[in-house]
Order: C-alpha cells, then structure tokens, then sequence
C-alpha cells in the first residue's frame, strides 16, 4: 500500500497534467461558463436596453439607473420628473425580479458543474490506477477481505483524487513551512496505510502467549492516541494489539490472580469469549464514560484457548461466585502440591533438578546434593513419602546452593551447599524464632525441659511468620475443683481461643464424661490454659497435651517434664495426626539445646504422624545416638503411662481400674468430688443445681 | 527602458479578484528594485448608487436585499483591510518595500496618479458564485490609463509564455519590447514577439528584436502576427500565453474588440505606453 501511494502520487499529477483531462476539463468549464453567463448575459443586455447597469457589490449584484453612462446618484435622481422617476423604479423592480430568478438557479449549475468535474477527476483517475490496482489485487485473489477492502481503496482514491494533486499556493498570507506541507501530506494518506497488528508469518504452530499483566487494555488492545496542535488524534493506525489478538488461533496463559485484580481484565476476558470476538474499544467507551467520538473498529473473530493458572481456592470462588466461569472453562487440571516419593518419581525429580541445573546455567550438582534437595523437597511436603510440587522453592534453593558454590570457590554443588542453602533461607526469617529462643534460655519464657510438675505439660505448636515456619513449645496447665462439670477452656473465655481449638476442649470433655462420667457425676470444675501465651490459638493439636494435664492434675500424679506432646485426640481417647509435626519436634529440640540436653528429653506424637517425619540432621543424630527420642502413641493411655511413669490400668468388667493405677486414681478423684457434691448440696450449703 | 519605472502600483478595490495582481505587482517590484504601492479605491460611483432610496442587491446567500451606504461603507473597510494584509504579505514574501492607501474616487482619477507608475490592477471580479462574473471596470483603464498597465488574472505558478505584439520598432516599440522581454525573463519562459504584418522588412525586425533581448536569458521566437480576431484567439492557445503585451495608443475600439478577444482567455494583457 505504500508503493501504491508513492506511485499514485506520481501517477496522478501526471494523468491530470495531460492535454487530454485538461482539454475535457477546459470543455465542462466553457459549457458551464457560457451557460451561466447567458442567462446573465442576456439580462444585461435587457437591463441596458432599459438604462440599467449590472453591478458587483462587495457581496453580490446591484441594478443600478444610468444616464450618459454614469450611475445615477441621489441628487440627479431627485431632479428627475416624478414620471421618470416611478419608470426607473418599475424597471428596475422587473429587472431585479429576473435577476433573483437567475441567482436562485446559481447554486444548481454549481452543484452541476462540480459533479460534471468529479465525474471526469474519477474517470481520469480510474484510468490511471486501473493497472496498478489490478496488479495489487492480484497478490491476494484468495482473500476476499482484502479484495474487498482494495476495491474501497479504489472507489476512495476515484472520490479523493484532490488529495494526491499538488496543493494550490494559499492565496496572500505566509507560505506553510515544507515540513508541515508534508506532515499535512502524510497525514492524507495514513488512510491508506496497513496497520498490520499481528504478523504471525514467522511463527510455526500455533501462538502461546502468556500474558503478564491482564487488564482490559493489554487484552483487547488499545486506541493510541498523538497529540497535533494541542489535540489527542487517532486513526486506525494507532490500533495497538492485546494478547488475545496475539493468541487468536492459539492460546492465552494467564495468571487467574492477576487477572481478576487486573484492571477490567476479567470483565473482558469474559465479554471476549462469550461473543467470541475481539472488540477493542477503550475502557472509557466500554464503561460509558466518554462522549468524545473516537474509533470504532470491526470486531475481529476470536478463536483462542485460555488457560488460567492460579490456586485451588480461586477456582473453587469462581466457580462458587461465578455464573459464566462454568460456562466458559470447563476443563479443571488440579495440580497436586505432593507427589508421592517412589524410586520413579525420586529419578523423574533428580532429571528435572539436572534439567534447571542446565536451563539456569548452574554449576553441576553432585548426588549428594540432588539428595539433599530431594530431601527437602519431602520436607517442604512435610512428608517423608511425599516430594513437594512447589518448584519454584525448588529452583530458588538450587540457584542459592549454586551461589554458595561460587562463594566457596567450589565447581561442584554437593549437599554442603544445598544444605547451607536450606539454612540460610531459615536464617534470613528466623529473628522471632530466635527471640523465643533466647527468652526461653533466660527464663523469661518459662518451658521446663527436666523435672515432674502435676497438671503441667509441654504443648507444641507452629507459628508461621513470611514464608517460615517454626515449632513453638508451650506450657500448658490444668487446675480441678469442686463443680458442676465443666471444663474451663480460658482461652476460649478471653477470647484468645479459636473454634478449632475450642472445639478440641469439648472434645476431650467428651472423653473425660464418657470414661468416668458413666457410674458418678462429673463434680468437678477444671480449667486449662497456654501459659504465658498472649495470642490468639487455635487449631486442635494441642488437645492431647491438655487432656494429659487434666487427667495429671485428676490423678495427682506429676509429669515428667522432659517429655514434649503433639496431637489432637478423640472422644474415645484415640491420639490423631496433626500437621507440622517436623517443626513441633525441631522448636523441642531447639529449646532443649538451650535449656541443655539431659538425655532424657522426648517429643510425644500421634504414631499416624511417623509417616510425615523428614527430620533436620541433628534431630535425626541426637535420636539416633539417644540423646533426644520421639515417642509414637496411639492412645491417651499410651501417651499418660509414658508421662507419668505409671500404669493407666484397664477397666473390667464392671468399670473398675485396678488399685495405683492412673485412671483409679482419676475414677476416685471423681468419686470424692462426687461425693463431696452431694453432701453440700444436703446440706443445703451447696451450689444452686444446674437449670 | 525600465528604470523609468519608479513605483509599481497595484489597484485595488471590493469587487476585484485581487490575488494575481497583487502577487504580479510585487514580483515585478522585486524586479526592478522598486516600492510596491497598494492604492484601494473606494468607488464613489457605488457609494453613490447605494445612496439611492431603492438600492438593492441581490446575493446568493440572502436573495434580494436593501443596499445602503452604511453597508456598502462597512465592506470597504473590511476588504482595504484583508487586502492591506495580503499585500503586506506578498511584500514580505518577495522582500520589498510597501505601502498602502485608501482613497475614493473614480477608478481612472484615483489610478492615473504619477509619472513613473506601473499599474497592476485585476482583470475579473470576483465571481458570483463559482463561474459568473461581471465585466471587470479596471478594462476601462486600458484606453485610458497613461501609464504601463497590466491587467491580472493568471496564478503566476501556472506558467506560460509571453507574447508581444509589435507595429514598429520605434521608442514606443523598444519600451515594450523590454518591459515583455523582463518579465519573460522574470518568469524564465519564451517571449514570442509577434509583428505587424505590414512590416516592410521581417528580417530586419527579427534581427533588431533579437539584437534588443541579447542581454535577457530567455528563449525568443519572433513572428509575424495574424491580426484576424479568430487566428489571434488561436495563437494565444496554442502559444499558452500568460501574458499579451500591446503597445500603447490604439482605439478605444480595437481595444472593445481585443476585450472581447482575452477575456475568455487566461490570459493577462500588458498595454505599454
């Protein structure tokens, strides 16, 4: 189209310049002058006869009474007889008449003079470009589009012939500069430029785009505008493309997180797809919030496959909130976070951290590394049969292993650096574990790791702060009483509690009830609490840690204060899996290495969490060397006889416990405040009874 | 010959298509390194007739209308104005010295002013509409005017050459001859000098003519020319004539006939006195 218009612009001003079009041309004006100037030709002459002269007034045609051949004025029209007077008058009346009748016919001639001439510049101009315009249409006779759109161009350079001649000097006044004759130039002819918006030429398959930053405008494209003389313009032109021009015929990654916080980009996405078309309008036009007249252009038919990558729980809310997400992506690929670890899936892992090793260009990683970073990554899935899906930790710790490397001067990555690795990312967040750490050295926290204590034990929790995550003992205590019954969760009461962990305490009061509630009244009052504990808590698997201390303080029986305890339990006394069970353990650990090791310092957990295990090194050589053990336990009798050095003792036949064993003392607790109840309330000194 | 030529006048007034001359006017004066002077005349004749109590005029964007003096006043200012601007510019354009006035009167009195003028004035009015137009009054000046005279009507971009008609080469003759000779130079085009066929001696007046022009680049043709109406029209065609130069002093009559002749023509005319 380019050539097409340098050549026009030769090749008009040519074919206008010969004798042919200027002699055809000459024609329609002299048929068109003589015309008109016959009509007012012969009313001059009738107006001459009558003494009358035509004049050109600065806006128009006058008749005006001459005598001798001058105009008449005032004072010689005055000095006239009353009779010539009124015949001058007369005449020029009927003259001017004919005069009005000739210049109403005016503007028709013109209208046909100026069509007679358009008709022959289109002629001229057909002529002209016939050849040219047959020569481009050749290129593209199996698209009709194009031929479509080059027959327009025809009929528009037939119309706009003007455009291609040399503009006409203006008349007086200052000559425009050259350079804005051209850009005046220029500008007449961007019409017939191709903006050409996607050139996928190049390309082999089908396009896969992945689109950063999703908004309406990097979507569907944009309008550009240039500012000229203090004005915004736009033309086709500045018609910019959005991904969804880019991936039409293929397909659109997208992140659906940035997408439904992008600008509109939501909202468009959907509107493109539904009416499956690319409609690039402006974001103004699209919310109605400008009048201002801009480019419409033709929407564009879209074929394109959108694949949204984001977390569960986005597709879980959209497909919750939204109508059209079910409509318009039916396919759901839900991406495990876990694989399950075999020799298989360890090998593929083991290609895939040589495969980033050579696409990052790292130095080569030993076996000893690969081990270790698979390792991690069972770590990261807080499971040892488990390798975490979570790559891009995977890549962030190969490439800081990597460095590390460099910094030692090494070629080779063993698991020296990617265990360095590993460290330095835990010590980049580990200022608040750090903290609790060293309180609890000074006793400003105060976690006993040696020695027995009735009601007391050691609870674990997490705390995850940035992207760490990290054990966190806890001193948990309970107190019993003369009551009604009731476990007191005050926690729950200050409102520090969360359901989850509320729900733990009524838990084991289920358990508590159902055990030794069946043959006697639970008179008992207990409460529990995380001491020194100033935050919110939550989650349930501390209840075993609390039922230990409500069964130690019941039975009178102290517990061995080396021992830590995880898990959550059920009403039937059964111990349940609970989640981080790595870091519970590592946080005892850590604190008893501040508070010394006495050799005896165990952490007690739900025997289902054995499979989750993925220790750090020193845990798993302190274990091995028995200098730190973990106890697996299954039951809450299991777990009190561990505690407390004592037998729980089986029920018989008829509910009793054996004599000395924990769950006698616990049953005789309760039958004395059972009693003791009973003897208040006869007396009439007792509690009001329970409504 | 022309540095007799001390002022080059350009007339002007409401109703005349103004632009070529005024253009032609400052061209010449840059030429000839002389002041260009733009004389707009307030035509009192009009003035006169607008006074009349049943002046009208009849234009195309409102019919017929009352025509007063106050109205036709107020046009004149406004045109003495837009064409003050446009001479300022064309002087500006071709770097010379300017100079404008408004005086009323008759075309004729308030033109033929000094000596040593070269008057410039347009050939047409301004049309009605796009095509007709009304005879231009400044013809009236061709028999009258004692000065150079040069009526205007072509865009000076639009070429062409120059042709001089000649009786005799006498003083009258050699003042034309150089003035036709310049501004064929000027627009650097072909100057055809044309002579009387009653010329006793073709040869001789080509020779003399060619002799004259020896000191101007520019391309000559001398001829012997046609003074039958249809033939002259055709010359003028064929030639592309931009410019007819006439010797002074011929009748008013020739003059009717010569009018008739150019005036469907693009062809400005020069009359050399």
């Amino acid at each position: 189209m380019r050539r097409l218009v340098e050549e026009l612009r030769a090749a008009l001003p040519a074919a206008f310049e010969r004798d042919d079009y200027r002699a055809r041309r000459d024609v329609i004006d002299q048929q068109f002058r003589t015309r008109n100037e016959q009509p007012f030709g012969d009313l001059q002459r009738r107006a001459e006869q009558k003494g009358i002269a035509m004049l050109r007034t600065p806006t128009g045609l006058a008749l005006a009474p001459r005598r001798d051949g001058k105009v008449l004025t005032p004072d010689m029209f005055e000095a006239l007889p009353e009779a010539e007077r009124e015949r001058i008058q007369h005449d020029l009346e009927e003259v001017q008449g004919e005069l009005e009748a000739v210049m109403e016919r005016v503007p028709q001639w013109e209208r046909e003079h100026r069509e007679a001439v358009r008709e022959l510049n289109r002629e001229t101009t057909g002529a002209a470009i016939v050849l040219m315009m047959n020569e481009l249409r050749k290129g593209y006779r199996d698209l009709p589009d194009v031929t479509q759109y080059l027959d327009a161009v025809e009929r528009d350079i037939k119309e706009n012939a003007d455009d291609f001649l040399p503009s006409a000097p203006p008349r007086g006044g200052t000559p425009m500069p050259p350079a804005f004759e051209e850009a005046v130039a220029e500008g007449r002819f961007r019409r017939y430029q191709v903006n050409v918006i996607i050139n996928n030429s190049g390309q082999r398959g089908a396009p896969v785009v992945y689109e950063d930053n999703p908004t309406h405008q990097t979507l569907v494209g944009r309008v550009e505008h240039i500012a000229r003389f203090g004005t915004l313009v736009t033309d086709f032109n500045l018609l910019t493309p959005g991904a969804l021009h880019r991936a039409n015929g293929g397909y659109l990654v997208l992140d659906a997180q940035r997408l439904l916080t992008g600008y509109f980009g939501w909202a468009s996405l959907k509107r493109a797809l539904n009416a499956g078309e690319i409609r690039l309008e402006s974001l103004e036009q699209l919310l109605s919030l400008a009048s201002t007249v801009s480019l419409q252009p033709e929407p564009i038919p879209l074929d394109v496959k959108v694949v949204l990558l984001g977390p569960p729980l986005v597709y879980y809310l959209l497909s919750a909130l939204d109508d059209d997400f079910k409509e318009l992506f039916k396919i759901a690929a839900d991406f495990d976070d876990r694989l399950e670890r075999t020799p298989e899936t360890t090998l593929l892992y083991a290609r895939f951290i040589a495969g980033v090793v050579r696409r990052e260009k790292l130095h080569p990683f030993d076996r000893s590394a690969v081990a270790r970073a698979i390792e991690q990554a069972s770590r990261v899935a807080g499971d040892a049969e488990r390798l975490s899906t979570g790559l891009r930790e995977l890549v962030d710790l190969l490439q800081e292993a990597d460095q590390i490397a460099i910094g030692a001067g090494k070629q080779i990555v063993t698991a020296a650096e990617v265990q360095g690795a590993i460290d330095a990312q835990f010590r980049r967040g580990d200022r608040v574990y750090r903290r609790l750490q060293e309180e609890i050295g000074r006793g400003t926290i105060r976690i006993e790791t040696d020695g027995e204590e009735i009601g007391q034990v050691n609870g674990l929790s997490v705390i995850t702060l940035g992207g760490l995550t990290f054990g966190n003992p806890s001193r948990i205590t309970a107190r019993v009483r003369l009551g009604r019954g009731e476990v007191v969760d005050i926690e729950r009461e200050v409102e520090l509690g969360g359901p989850l962990h509320s729900k733990g305490v009524l838990i084991l009061s289920g358990f508590l009830g159902g055990r030794f509630g069946k043959t006697r009244p639970l008179s008992l009052n207990a409460s529990l609490v995380f001491e020194q504990s100033y935050s919110g808590v939550e989650g349930d698997s501390a209840s075993t840690a609390e039922l230990f201390a409500l069964l130690s303080a019941l039975a009178d029986a102290p517990i061995n204060q080396s021992f830590a305890v995880t898990g959550s339990v059920d009403q039937h006394g059964r111990i349940q899996a609970i989640g981080g069970v790595n870091e519970k353990i590592e946080g005892f650990f850590d604190v008893c290495r501040v508070t010394g090791f006495t050799g005896r310092q165990s952490v007690v957990i739900p025997a289902s969490n054995v499979s989750h295990l993925m220790l750090r090194a020193d845990v798993v050589a302190a274990a091995s060397e028995d200098r730190f053990r973990i106890f697996p336990i299954e039951t809450v009798d299991q777990g009190l006889s561990l505690l407390t050095g004592l037998p729980a003792g089986e029920p018989d036949a008829e509910g009793n416990y054996p004599a000395g064993a924990l769950n006698q003392r616990i049953a005789a607790r309760l039958d004395l405040f059972a009693t003791k109840a009973a003897e208040l309330a006869r007396s009439g000194a007792g509690m009001e009874p329970r409504k | 010959m022309t540095q007799s030529i001390k002022r080059v006048v350009v007339s002007l007034d409401a109703v005349s298509e103004t632009g070529p001359a005024i253009d032609t006017a400052a061209r010449l004066a840059a030429r000839w390194r002389v002041p260009l002077h733009g004389l707009f005349i307030e035509d009192e004749e009009l003035i006169g007739f607008a006074g009349l109590p049943f002046a009208r005029q009849v234009t195309l964007a409102t019919g017929r209308e009352p025509l007063t003096r106050d109205h036709i006043e107020d046009h004149f200012r406004a045109f003495a104005e837009r064409l003050r601007r446009e001479l300022a510019a064309a002087a500006a354009r071709h770097g010379v010295e300017w100079s404008f006035e408004v005086t009323r009167g008759t075309l004729t009195a308030a033109t033929d002013g000094r000596e040593h003028d070269f008057v410039v004035a347009g050939a047409m009015t301004r049309p009605v509409g796009d095509h007709f137009r009304i005879a231009s009054r400044s013809w009236s000046l061709v028999a009258t005017l004692t000065r150079p005279f040069l009526l205007a009507r072509r865009a000076w971009e639009a070429g062409g050459s120059v042709l001089a008609l000649l009786r005799h080469h006498g003083p009258q003759s050699e003042r034309t001859l150089d003035i036709a000779a310049q501004i064929a130079s000027l627009c650097k085009t072909t100057l055809t000098v044309a002579h009387h066929p009653d010329i006793a001696d073709a040869d001789e007046f080509a020779a003399w003519v060619s002799g004259f022009v020896e000191q101007h680049s520019l391309r000559l043709r001398t001829e012997s020319a046609t003074m039958e109406p249809a033939a002259l029209r055709q010359r003028i065609i064929e030639l592309d004539c931009r410019l007819l130069v006439l010797e002074g002093g011929r009748e008013r009559a020739q003059l009717e006939e010569l009018r008739e002749l150019i005036e469907p023509l693009a062809c400005d005319i020069l009359i050399v006195r």
